[in-house]
């Protein structure tokens, strides 16, 4: 099937739950063939697709309750972000990460929403600046400049990992 | 350039998408400071094991299966076809991803056009109207408050039914006009919001689901049991949903996640 590990890749660092992952996929699926006849042939279906993917999710976590979270987003989210760790306390028993792949999952969940989908979709997606800024719906300055500070965030978890000679958070 | 100023550009370096003058500026910095160097060093690496660390998550076995067996996905041709399925699936990836392909366009276009709409004028004329009001050529009457445009509106069709209005105050939009239009017979009450959020036109109507334009893409809110459209044109956006026989159509210049989101926290189930 055609981008389903590339879109369950994606789905599962946005909702940071193997189960919601594959929920929010097969959605993906389902609203996709609903409006087939939107998608231009010639232009980048797996683009097309992580942008369902993407207004999914953010249908589902942000907008569903938008005037409760429109007032105090942080606290929505860290709400969020607390249920997941009580429901996800270890990583995924489904595939056998070795120990730095393991450090960097975790360490994408620890870093915000915004930073985290920018990185997932141009590092481990491999989408230019211009297409993850079409994805995401925002200036392809914003991609770099989130780019930049998750990656920075990254790092700064995993310096441990990673065999930093100097810390860059000092820049 | 300085050592700030060489961050954002640095990702950009690493990312291959940095151009003239800004890479040649960028490039003579990093010859001349070590801790850029080590900068780039370091995110280049990072770079490559967020990439390792992606390739290492695969969809689950169960997944595809549980896709193709959906019936929300593929209706019942889907669900018969596990014969052929376990026929063509030690095919090639490309072989297999050409046939997901057919099967998608096979199963969508008959849905397509058994379930096109045979009627829309009134959707475009929701934008129609929007986009009077957006250059200053709809003349209205403003009313003093919400209370008096809802009178207004249920008395134009002899409260057979009333306008949909919703508070909307956090968006800062209040209502400031109501507009009665007869398109093919058929009353259509505008409630017009407008503030320092933007403007909003809310359209309450009897109708169906036929009134849904062919090139609306839905969404099914599985909490509310509720379908919603969506369409744009020339910037405007429109989201339309049912309750019961009435029909509402949001339309607004606001981004469409906005205005789905809005429709969508404000839709009663009929």
């Amino acid at each position: 099937m055609l981008h389903l590990d590339h879109l369950y890749r994606v789905a599962f660092h946005l909702a940071k739950d193997q189960s919601e992952a594959q929920d929010l996929v097969q959605e993906t699926f389902a609203r996709s063939l609903a409006a087939y006849d939107q998608f231009k042939v010639g232009t980048n279906m797996k683009a097309w697709l992580t942008k369902i993917l993407h207004n999914f999710f953010f249908d589902r976590y942000h907008q569903r309750n938008r005037w409760i979270s429109e007032d105090d987003p942080i606290d929505q989210k860290s709400a969020y972000g607390k249920r997941l760790a009580a429901e996800n306390p270890g990583p995924e028993s489904h595939v056998l990460f070795r120990e730095l792949n393991t450090q960097i999952t975790g360490a994408l969940r620890k870093i915000p929403e915004e930073f985290r989908t920018a990185i997932v979709l141009v590092d481990m997606s491999d989408f230019s600046y211009e297409e993850a800024a079409e994805i995401l719906s925002c200036p392809i300055g914003t991609i770099r400049s989130r780019l930049s500070r998750g990656r920075r965030l990254l790092h700064q978890h995993l310096k441990d990992y990673l065999g930093v000679k100097k810390d860059r958070g000092s820049r | 350039m300085n050592c700030d100023e060489a961050q954002e550009l640095i990702t950009a370096l690493v990312d291959q998408e940095l151009r003239d003058p800004e890479r040649g500026s960028l490039e003579v910095h990093i010859t001349e400071c070590a801790r850029c160097r080590l900068a780039r060093e370091e995110e280049q690496a990072l770079k490559q094991a967020i990439r390792k660390a992606g390739q290492g998550i695969l969809a689950p076995d169960g997944l595809r299966d549980s896709i193709l067996s959906s019936p929300s996905i593929f209706p019942e041709e889907g669900r018969s076809a596990r014969g052929w399925r376990d026929y063509i699936w030690p095919m090639a990836p490309m072989l297999r991803a050409a046939l997901a392909i057919a099967l998608l366009l096979a199963l969508a276009l008959p849905m397509f056009y058994l379930f096109k709409p045979t009627s829309e004028p009134i959707a475009f004329a929701a934008l129609q109207t929007y986009d009077l009001f957006l250059r200053g050529e709809l003349p209205l009457r403003r009313a003093e408050n919400a209370k008096e445009i809802e009178a207004q509106l249920s008395s134009a069709v002899g409260g057979r039914f009333h306008p949909m209005g919703y508070d909307l105050s956090t968006m800062n939009l209040r209502p400031v006009a109501g507009l009665i239009r007869e398109i093919q017979g058929r009353k259509i009450l505008i409630a017009i919001y407008e503030g320092p959020g933007g403007s909003l036109f809310c359209y309450t109507f009897l109708g169906s689901e036929k009134d849904v334009p062919a090139n609306a893409a839905k969404f099914f809110d599985a909490d509310k049991k509720m379908n919603f459209y969506a369409f744009s044109r020339g910037g405007m956006n429109a989201v339309f949903h049912r309750e019961g026989e009435v029909i509402c159509i949001l339309v607004s210049a606001m981004p469409m996640e906005k205005l789905v989101a809005l429709a969508e926290a404000k839709a009663k189930p009929s």
